[in-house]
Parts: C-alpha cells; structure tokens; sequence
C-alpha cells in the first residue's frame, strides 16, 4: 500500500517547543520516558495530529529516540500520524451504542462514505475515529463527538447521512481547534 | 492556601472549611449545584450553567451557583440541585436551558414543579417531595463512594475536607502503623474491583514483604472496556477521595511513591486528579514530611493512548514506562517486580477510593457489608435498553433480577429482555431464567458469567446472538497487542468464522471448530486478554445455541440483522 504520510510539512513547532520548555521538564532519564505519551497528545491538541517533525522535537527534548516515539505512536489508537481531513467525528463502538445500532453506522461510513482504514472518508470531509471503547455518554447511544466538542446522539443511518451533508456543504464550521 | 505543617494546622483548617461549609447551607441565599461531568456536558449541562449564572446575575435572586460532579443518575441530565432559604435541597432533573427560566419563576413564586423533580436531599419527604431514597432507582442503592457524589465540587480541596476528607489518611498517619493500615484491609476483605478480585489487603502484605527498594504504589484508572464507565465518573466527581485511597497506600507500603495511570480518553477525569493533586500539593497533604509526621509522598499522574491491554497490570506498567504496553509472562508477579522492575502494588480506582471508609469505619464494619466471601459496595453500570442509565453503587449479593429491574428500571417501554451481558468482553451472557443470581464476586462464575468490572449489557430482541458475539469477539481481536500467537492469530479466526456465519456461508461443523479453537485461545494465551477473549463466544454459544443453529441450517437470522442473504444468493 502506498503511505501518503506527507514527507515536509509546514508546521509551527514554536508553541509545542513552548509547551515543552514549560511543562516537560524531566529530573532523571526515568521520569523522560514516563512522559513521553503525554508530550504526544499534546502534538496532538495542537495539531490534530503528531507530524514528524514534532514526534522528533520531542525526541530531542526527552532524550529518547525517534524510533522509541513512533513505536508508541503506531502502537496507541489515539495518536494520527497523518493530517485530519476537515472534520474529526469520534464514534463510540462501545457495548451500549452496537446493542443501539452503531455497527450500521460503520458500516454506512465504509459503504458509502469510502471510509479507509485510517478512519479518512474519500471526499475529504471527514476523519472518524471509530473508538473501541466507551465514550461513558451510554443514554445517547450510538453517540458521537465531533470536532471535539459537540456531543451527537441518537445516530441513525438517516441521521448520519444528514450530518456527513451538513458538513460536505461548509455548513459546520469546525471550531472545536485542531484537538 | 498555606501548607499545613502539622497536625494541629490540619484540624484548625477543617474547622474553618466546615464553619464555610454549614454556613454555605445555613445563609438567607439559594444554593444553586449544577452537576457537570462528561455525561451531562454532553447534554448541555454547561450551557444550562451559562444560562443559571446570565439569569442569576441579574440579581433578582441573591444566589451562590456551584459546580458538582456526576451523582450517577446520568438518565436524567442535566441535572441541578436548588436549594431556596429554609427549604431542603431539591434536586430538578431534565434541566436544559429552555427550562431554566421557567423552572427559576415558579421557584420564586413557590411552586415546587414537582414533574421535574427527582427527590430532595433529605431524609424525610417535603411539601409533598419524597426524598431522594425514595427514588426506584436509589431505593436498593447503598452509597459509600458516591457518598458525596453530586453534593461537594469535585476542584475543591476545602468542600471535602469539610465533609470528612483526609481524616482516614490523617488517622492511619498519626495512629496507625503501616501494618495496623494493612491489617484492617485485611480484614474488610476488599476485593480488587478492577475484575480478577484478587484480595487487596493480600497483595499490600506481599508487596511490604518484599525487600528490594523503591517501591510504587499505582492506581488503575486505565477503565479501557467498551461498556464500563465508573472509574471515569468516581474521578470526575470525587477525585480527592481516590487520591486519599492512594495516600494511605504509600504509607502502608513506606513508599513515598504514588502514580494514577488514566486512560487518554478521559480528558476530565484527568484535569480533575490533576487538579486534586496540586491542591493537595498546595495544603502539604503531598508533598516531604507530610504534616511533620516524617512520612513523605509523591503523586505522579500518567496517561494512556487508548489500548485496552493496557488494563493489563504488567502491560500497564510498560506502558507508564513508555514503552508499548504489551504484557509479559507471569512470575515474576508485579508486587516483586513491577514498575521500573521494582515492587509494584496495583489496584483499581475503586478498590483505594474503598480504603479511606474501611480506615474510617474499620475493616470488620466494610466486611460486614455485601456478603461475606465478596463484601462492600461495588459501583455498577447498566448499558443497553433500560430506563434509568447511570452509575448504582450497591451492596454485593443484590440479585441480578433486581439489580436490572428495580435499580435500573427494567427495560425501557417497547423492549424486550433478551440477555445481559456480564464481565465486559471477558465472559458470556445470562438469559431471563437466569437472573436470580446474586452479583458478587464468585457466583456469576459457574453460569460462564463474571462480575468484571462492573460493566453489564441488557439486549433486547433486536439484537442478534451471533452478531453480537462478533462484536464482543472483534472488539478482543483489535485490542490483541500482537504479542503472543495464539491471542494475535486466534482472535481473527474466530472472528473469520462468525463472518462466515453472519453472511450465510456457514455450516455446522463451524461450531465444533469455535470450541475446539476457543480452547487453544483460552490455554494458551500470555495474558488475561487472550485467555478470556473466547468467552463471551462460547457463552452465547451456550445460552442462544439456537440461534447459532438457525444461522448455520436454516441460514436465518431471527433479529434480521446479519447479512445472510449473500450465501443464500451464493448456493
């Protein structure tokens, strides 16, 4: 399969490199290692994703290799190592939204949508994450977030189509930030 | 706030924070709690706050808006709770911002709205309000941990001090030795609440048996299942409380090393230990020579990325060390050799945020609850069909029937029982003429059942057995860290042939091939993911084998869900 990871990009590595200095500051090798998963996710909430070249300032600002960083980052659901599309959708695939329905939100998303294994849908709109876990918010089910911030419940096929329409027009502002 | 140095300090600081408390309830002015955590900011609850504090700062009401936790009755979010001059505190359920301006008018006219009401905060019913106990679905609860869930504001140090916070820890400090501390924990009979219910005073007596030097003491707060979501909540509403557990947990151990390992996905689960931590920084509860006592402890607090393994305890700890968090073989047990190949006491959430009670109360009253091999509370969710969705904490031994039907609601109108699904993804489902068990630690376990986490599944007849399975089975298959053989290869297969029976293609022999290959899965595996991954297969295998056989003879899938029709059209 060809990996369209982006070789270059253009990213601000200025506020991570703050975030770092300020709050990443390890006493001994030991304590480096421990905080490496949470210098990513905060790549993340800045970027929506971890590009290289964050996964390797934070390399350098722990001491650790860039090998030891993608080996956590490829090994956790959470962590994108490829940009977002427009729009992030966290579907929940916990136990009460696939007793209400949620395999057949999947299922729309693949069918129609052209949902690829990294979540990305092929108009470019939209990433899910398809979250197997519970997002805790079990009265909604099958319940989602997008753009981390609005909850959705109560998803149905028809309820889906209607969003991924709301979104494809330009409808939704994503304001939520990149996390 | 100024640090706390003794112990004298520390008592004058509770005096002061219970005078505020008690004058906060006992003033000429309306107390206004609004419950904010995940559940209810999906529901709106913090526009309703926006929309409180906008109507309030009018002034027409000379109120104190406060913010709160979870208090478990999620099926009825947003909720607040108002209490005007010389009233009880009444709790509204339901209240989104269009009912806010309403609500607050007939309050200020003195009607009581009681269609809104869930019940008041007190123990006797009020103009016509029934208590809170008297609600179905807090009538058979019995509330240690969630005690003061929905009541104090999870950011402050102060409000659960005020109401009886620390004082274990401060007991066990200054008037127990560590082994009196383990002794008691012993005695309570508190079993680890994370599933396996391994005795947790056990494993604080291994863990201070063993020599070598440092040793940790980590919290379990990982909570990856796809349908258990009360460590999250306890955290949310109550974080003081497990920090506290966590506290006497060092100290029984001498160990002035404490970590809390959260799952990345409970963003305010996080901020709010987060925030306790430094608050008890702050007081000179953490921190060297914790009130002169010479007993010094440290809280470090660690995220996961969102790998269920990571529950696992040695896969957990790999993963604190930032490495993929992938388990290994079994001994060395963790209590020898665990984080940094040092011992390691691990517990879930729940099980420390038990311990400051069983300090409190001693071991003999938690033993005295629940029943005697499985004692106290335990925190339950209850997904899928049923009318009131939330966190119950209630006493082990409750039967099953009644945990479903009277704490839960029964199911929801239009919906018929079909099964629960218990022990999270790690063991099968119940049928309706099962249901008379009591849920504790040891009698699910001959009904190929288990009491897990916590976490069960009601399902109704919409949903089929098989596909279900499938989705039980599929969800063991994506969390498999690849390690070992068995769990990595094996997952898929089954999962392969429930496809192959979901799509019509199957035939009977399928189900002697799901056994016989469940059972080199089950013995085989490395860790505990794998070894149970069959389980909720073989159980629903067992409880709707009709069902397996419909598919597979008749290619018919009574809940129309599975997509046979491709191996009809194929033959």
């Amino acid at each position: 399969m060809e990996l369209k990871v982006p070789r270059r990009t253009t990213v601000d590595l200025e506020p991570l490199r703050r975030i770092l200095e300020e709050r990443y500051r390890p006493r001994d090798h030991q304590e480096a290692q421990e905080l490496i998963v949470s210098a990513c996710q905060e790549a993340q909430r800045l970027y929506g994703w971890v590009p290289p070249e964050a996964a390797e300032a934070i390399a350098e600002h722990l001491g650790v290799t860039i090998n030891r960083v993608y080996g956590l980052l490829t090994f956790y659901a959470d962590f994108r190592t490829r940009p977002p599309q427009r729009h992030f959708l966290w579907l929940c695939y916990g136990a009460a939204c696939y007793v209400a329905g949620a395999g057949r939100l999947v299922e729309l998303l693949r069918e129609e949508y052209g949902m690829d294994e990294h979540g990305d849908t092929s108009d470019g709109t939209l990433s899910v994450h398809v979250f197997n876990g519970c997002l805790g918010v079990c009265d909604l089910a099958p319940a989602a977030q997008l753009d981390h911030r609005a909850y959705l419940g109560g998803l149905n096929v028809e309820g889906m189509r209607a969003l991924i329409e709301r979104l494809r027009s330009g409808a939704e502002e994503n304001n939520g930030g990149a996390h | 706030m100024a640090v706390l140095t003794d112990r004298a300090a520390f008592e004058a600081f509770t005096a002061a924070a219970r005078a505020k408390w008690d004058e906060l309830w006992a003033g000429d002015h309306w107390v206004i709690s609004v419950g904010i955590s995940e559940c209810s900011i999906a529901k709106g609850a913090l526009e309703t706050y926006k929309h409180l504090e906008l109507v309030l700062s009018e002034g027409h009401i000379p109120a104190v808006l406060r913010r709160v936790g979870c208090a478990g009755w999620c099926f009825a979010e947003p909720f607040i709770e108002i209490k005007p001059p010389g009233s009880p505190p009444i709790v509204y359920g339901w209240v989104t911002t269009d009912r806010v301006p309403e609500l607050l008018d007939s309050l200020r006219r003195g009607e009581w709205r009681p269609e809104w009401v869930l019940g008041v905060r007190a123990p006797e019913a009020w103009q016509g309000i029934p208590p809170l106990q008297a609600h179905p679905f807090l009538r058979a609860q019995r509330r240690i941990l969630f005690e003061h869930a929905g009541v104090i504001d999870p950011e402050s140090i102060e409000e659960y001090i005020a109401v009886g916070g620390y004082r274990a820890f401060l007991r066990a400090l200054f008037e127990m030795t560590p082994d009196e501390v383990v002794a008691e924990v012993k005695a309570s009979n508190l079993r680890g609440r994370g599933g396996a219910g391994f005795p947790a005073g056990i494993k604080w007596e291994s863990g201070r048996r063993t020599p070598a030097w440092p040793k940790y003491v980590v919290v379990n707060s990982h909570e990856g299942e796809p349908n258990v979501f009360k460590d999250r909540r306890l955290l949310e509403t109550n974080p003081h409380l497990v920090l506290e557990g966590l506290l006497i947990g060092c100290y029984a151990l001498e160990t002035p090393y404490g970590y809390n390992y959260i799952g990345g996905e409970h963003a305010l689960a996080l901020r709010r230990f987060q925030r306790a931590v430094e608050q008890a920084y702050e007081l000179g509860l953490l921190g060297d020579d914790i009130l002169g006592s010479g007993f010094s402890c440290h809280v470090r607090v660690r995220t996961g990325g969102g790998a269920y393994i990571c529950g696992e305890g040695s896969a957990l700890m790999y993963a604190i060390m930032g490495q993929r968090g992938q388990p290994r073989t079994k001994p060395p047990r963790s209590v020898e050799e665990g984080l940094w190949r040092r011992p390691t006491v691990l517990n879930n959430t729940e099980t420390f945020a038990s311990v400051p009670a069983i300090i409190r109360n001693g071991g003999s009253w938690y033993a005295s609850l629940g029943t005697k091999e499985s004692t106290g509370t335990k925190l339950i969710t209850m997904q899928g069909p049923v009318r009131y969705l939330g966190v119950a904490e209630v006493e082990l031994g409750i039967s099953m029937r009644s945990l479903i039907f009277d704490v839960f609601g029964g199911m929801r109108p239009g919906y018929r029982f079909k099964g629960v699904q218990t022990g999270g993804v790690s063991a099968g489902p119940l049928r309706e003429d099962e249901l008379d068990v009591p849920v504790d630690f040891d009698s699910l376990t001959p009904l190929g059942g288990m009491l897990g986490s916590g976490g069960f599944v009601v399902f109704d007849e919409s949903v089929c057995a098989v596909d279900f399975a499938r989705y039980l089975v599929g969800f063991s298959r994506y969390e498999s860290c690849g390690k070992c053989t068995p769990c990595r290869l094996g997952t898929p297969a089954l999962v392969e042939i429930l496809d192959r029976i979901r799509y019509g293609y199957g035939r009977p022999e399928d189900l002697d091939i799901i056994r016989y290959a469940s059972k080199h899965i089950i013995e085989l595996s490395l860790c505990g993911l794998g070894q149970v991954a069959p389980m909720p297969l073989l159980g629903m295998l067992e409880r709707f084998q009709e069902e397996f056989l419909e598919h597979v003879t008749e290619r018919r899938c009574r809940a129309g869900v599975c997509p046979i029709e491709a191996g009809i059209a194929a033959r």
